[in-house]
């Protein structure tokens, strides 16, 4: 019974200068920061990212389960447990990471994922 | 005892709360590196989201994660080259794997062995995305929450980035501080958020209390003479004269004395004690006792000065609800939360087990209106009842606690802003056979009450299932104080019976102010009832509700009078308006208990149709409200009233600060005695009158010129308007006092007191004054009218009153 509608709705949209301007500022500081890395020559590390092989099985079938599972669930709540990885100095990290399926590398992952089933 | 208090306010947002809208979800909010601020990731009103606002702002590209959100201590760097900047990085999926890196778009994202090694650069996906952190990065807040933190525009955003270039520790409340001589903000009728309610009524409460502390503070008498007494509980008594009393000192119980010794035939001593007398009609002595019975020079009797002690404690108690009610979301329920904002909720309907027969065991029988009040309250989650004088609102409110106590939602907290209201609304509920404990504060244990038995701190005295308390205690009266190890055992053990009692109480009765003791501070109440809530302001009321509120009912009646703010300035600003009219305002249709059982229904038909739309109906028959045999020439037979005609000159009273009107007190005189004369009892009979230099004039007057025997008017109140409120004496006599042609009629202007003073008496009223003067102003005019049409306006001397030829002007109509 904790349940309560604000009959207003969530927050709403103020247009205002002072948010245009803000809008400009964010188009700009993001302009920056690409051309500075482009005009930067940067010596950036030999590319080298693998997925590990402990990943690969392990969470394709959490994957799957979980897809199986919110298979009821209404299209915008499905998610895929993703899993990030990080790295602290020389040791890898990983952290699950739920990604929605709105997320377009999702669905595209699901899609694989269900045409890989259907084979 | 008093240390504790202190340590126990004021709750504040955590750390990582969104230094914007005070959001604090760990799973929402990002630290900005560099500044060291937190902030959500939440829109609010603006375009981005709130963390994005201010990297954009200040500049700032690096932030943390917080380490309870969903990627725990995760940081946000390029797996390649550990570029940290939030604008450049992005996710990248395996192409076959559920598994992701955070990459640079420049240059690690676009480096051409990335395809190689099955990751698909193509599907890159930015961490921030529509100027908003990826939700499943950082947690996006929901409506809900964001519609319960700060609302702040991007105006206040811009400018309070500006402050934090010059002061980094700036809040948006610097942003509000009005300047020192500038009029303090308006309250309002809206408020965006707590915050803002916040930063308008803290400053109102600031100001009341500096204007207090100021008075309190002015008030230091010398060349006093006292005498000493010893108490029942053997503590040392001091009674003395103040002789500059006035009106604007309003010495109450309870209030801190300091009292020192200036002569020479003792050592320097002060000592501190608390009021428990103040003047009366019997004697206009004050008496303290003392919190110390050490050294206190009991030989001397001359040579004291006497200063006040001011206390913060009710306004810092008001502060910190304020200031809960905006940072802790668990301080009242949503709805509540929403509602005492005036923001627009859909309506809730409480699941109750609405009971079969609705009056309470062992109070009167409830008529209609106060069954349909009790019945709609239960099932609302915020109701407002208006109960005119004599309709039942103490009854109808005990009926409502028992109700919800019976309801097993827990304990239930009962406030007024008074003492003698919630007293009377305790015995009440008391006699529903509830667990009831009366807290009292700590200043106020020495005044007995009509409950002083269910006062907390008797209910310890009386516990019988811990024996050494028991003894402790009964040591500590006979000899005044125990041992230091004693005392500390006393106290550890007296708390923890006081949490007991606390806990297992079915209802808590306070003050509004007393709901702030830290003995409630752990305690979470879902039902609130605040009696007399039109006379509290509304940051008194937000004390009780504050803690965990999620039923709120306010009783009271704003057609009489208001909440009592000393400080002009505060009552301009509206800090005199209460919570209960603000809601009225808002739409919130009080529930109006409808049958009045005090006035004779003469007395009753003018209040009724002038402040309640005509709406209140008698309970009681003319029969039951007459007495014979009164030697009282009322003009009508079948009406107890009429208006005594009285020209006399007011005069300036001889403290400078009031008035009085000597004919008036003459006349009031002749009828008191008249009353007494037909045995009417002293303590039935009130008189009225508006200002503090009549009031000791006819108090002075009658025991100087009655004819009758000096003690029986001594028994007879006389008071303020203010006085009476919230009680009844069977005969009222009402004493008006201006009668000039040119000024106003000060204190009778306001609508609100004129319903109170007409509405006190039982069997009859008799009201002096001038009407010629009084006319002037529109509602006593329609008073005065109707007084005529009844042919109750009457002039002459008293044993041949004669029918007043005076004509009015047509009154005209007024306006709410
Ligand atoms: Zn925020
Ligand atoms: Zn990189
Ligand atoms: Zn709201």
């Amino acid at each position: 019974d904790d349940e309560i509608t604000l009959l207003t709705g969530g927050p709403k949209f103020v247009k205002c200068s002072e948010d245009d301007d803000f809008m400009t500022a964010f188009d700009k500081m993001m302009i920056d920061n690409i051309q500075a890395r482009n005009h930067e020559s940067l010596k950036v590390p030999q590319l080298d990212i693998a997925v590990p092989m402990h990943l690969k099985d392990k969470n394709k079938k959490a994957a799957c389960s979980n897809f199986l599972e919110t298979q009821e669930e209404p299209k915008e709540n499905k998610s895929i447990d993703f899993v990030l990885m990080t790295r602290r100095g020389n040791k890898q990290q990983f952290t699950n990471l739920n990604v929605p399926i709105s997320a377009e590398f999702a669905a595209k992952y699901k899609e694989r994922e269900h045409a890989e089933k259907m084979e | 005892e008093e240390e504790e208090e202190e340590q126990f306010y004021m709750k504040d947002l955590p750390k990582h709360a969104c230094s914007y809208c005070g959001i604090h979800d760990p799973a929402c909010v990002v630290l900005c590196n560099s500044t060291k601020k937190w902030f959500c990731n939440g829109r609010g009103n603006t375009s981005g989201s709130h963390i994005i606002n201010h990297l954009v702002r200040a500049k700032a590209k690096e932030v943390t994660l917080h380490k309870d959100g969903p990627l725990g201590e995760t940081v946000l760097e390029c797996y390649n080259c550990g570029c940290r900047n939030v604008f450049l990085l992005g996710f990248i999926p395996a192409k076959a794997d559920s598994v992701v890196v955070l990459l640079c778009r420049q240059p690690c994202a676009t480096l051409t062995n990335l395809k190689d090694m099955n990751w698909d650069p193509s599907q890159w996906q930015p961490l921030i995305q529509d100027r908003q952190f990826l939700a499943w990065l950082v947690k996006v807040p929901s409506d809900q929450e964001q519609m319960r933190g700060r609302q702040i525009s991007a105006q206040q955003i811009n400018k309070l980035e500006e402050l934090w270039k010059d002061n980094p520790d700036a809040t948006l409340e610097d942003l509000e501080k009005p300047g020192v001589d500038e009029e303090p903000q308006q309250v309002l009728l809206r408020y965006d958020d707590a915050y803002q309610y916040q930063n308008i009524f803290g400053p109102l409460v600031k100001l009341e209390a500096d204007y207090d502390k100021k008075l309190k503070e002015s008030q230091t008498q010398d060349n006093i003479v006292v005498r000493w007494d010893v108490g029942l509980n053997k503590k040392r008594i001091t009674y003395f004269h103040l002789p500059k009393a006035n009106e604007e000192m309003k010495l109450m119980h309870g209030d801190e004395l300091r009292i020192r010794y200036m002569g020479e035939l003792h050592k320097p001593w002060s000592g501190v004690g608390h009021v428990i007398k103040i003047p009366d009609n019997h004697s206009d002595e004050v008496a303290i006792e003392l919190k110390s019975n050490a050294g206190v020079p009991t030989d001397c009797t001359h040579n004291f000065v006497v200063d006040f002690v001011w206390k913060s404690t009710s306004f810092d108690r008001m502060q910190a609800a304020l200031k809960t009610f905006a940072v802790d979301e668990t301080s009242v329920w949503g709805y509540i939360y929403h509602k005492l904002l005036g923001h627009e909720v859909e309506d809730v309907v409480i699941k109750c087990q609405l009971p079969k027969r609705f009056s309470a065991l062992s109070l009167p029988e409830l008529n209609h209106s106060q069954v349909y009040a009790v019945k709609t309250v239960l099932q609302r989650p915020l109701s407002l009842i208006q109960g005119p004088p004599g309709t039942g609102k103490t009854v109808t409110s005990a009926t409502v606690v028992y109700h919800l106590a019976k309801q097993n939602s827990g304990q239930v907290l009962v406030c007024a802003p008074s003492n003698i209201a919630v007293d009377q609304l305790t015995e009440k509920i008391h006699r529903t056979g509830l667990k009831v404990v009366r807290l009292c504060a700590k200043s106020r244990e020495a005044i007995e009450s009509p409950v002083s038995f269910l006062s907390l701190h008797n209910q310890i005295r009386n516990i019988e299932s811990v024996p050494e308390l028991q003894k402790l205690q009964q040591l500590k009266d006979e000899t005044g104080e125990l041992s230091s190890a004693d005392e500390k055992r006393y106290r550890s053990l007296k708390k923890q019976c006081e949490k007991e009692l606390l806990q297992h109480a079915d209802v808590i009765c306070c003050t509004c102010v007393g709901a702030g003791d830290p003995r409630l501070g752990k305690m979470q109440f879902r039902s609130v009832l605040i009696d007399e809530s039109t006379q509290a302001t509304e940051p008194e009321c937000m004390i009780p509700v504050i803690l965990g509120c999620r039923q709120l009912i306010l009783v009271g009646d704003h057609c009489q009078l208001g909440p009592v703010v000393m400080c002009k300035k505060a009552a301009r600003a509206g800090l005199s308006q209460s919570l209960f009219e603000r809601l009225v305002v808002l739409g919130i249709r009080p529930i109006r208990l409808q049958v009045q059982y005090r006035m004779h229904p003469a007395l009753s038909a003018f209040p009724s149709n002038i402040f309640y739309e005509g709406s209140l109906q008698n309970g009681v028959a003319p029969a039951d409200r007459t007495r014979k045999n009164l030697d009282i020439p009322w003009p009508q037979a079948d009406k107890p009233m009429f208006f005594y005609t009285t020209s006399g000159q007011e005069e300036i009273s001889s403290s400078g600060t009031s008035y009085l009107n000597r004919t008036e007190a003459v006349n009031v005189e002749k009828i008191a005695t008249r009353f007494l004369r037909s045995s009417i009892k002293p303590e039935q009979i009130g008189i009225i009158t508006p200002y503090e230099g009549q009031r000791a004039y006819i108090v002075q007057y009658m025991q100087y010129s009655g004819s009758l025997n000096k003690k029986l008017y001594q028994e007879i109140e006389v008071a303020s308007v203010d006085a009476f409120q919230g009680r009844e004496k069977d005969f009222i006599i009402l004493s008006c006092v201006r009668s000039n042609e040119h000024q106003g009629i000060g204190f009778l202007n306001d609508p609100r007191r004129l319903n109170v003073a007409l509405t006190r008496a039982k069997y009859g009223i008799i009201i002096v004054g001038n009407p010629k003067v009084l006319s002037k102003q529109p509602l006593w005019n329609h008073l005065l009218t109707y007084y005529k049409e009844q042919k109750c306006l009457v002039e002459g001397p008293l044993n041949n009153l004669k029918e007043s030829l005076i004509q009015f002007s047509k009154p005209r109509k007024l306006v709410n």
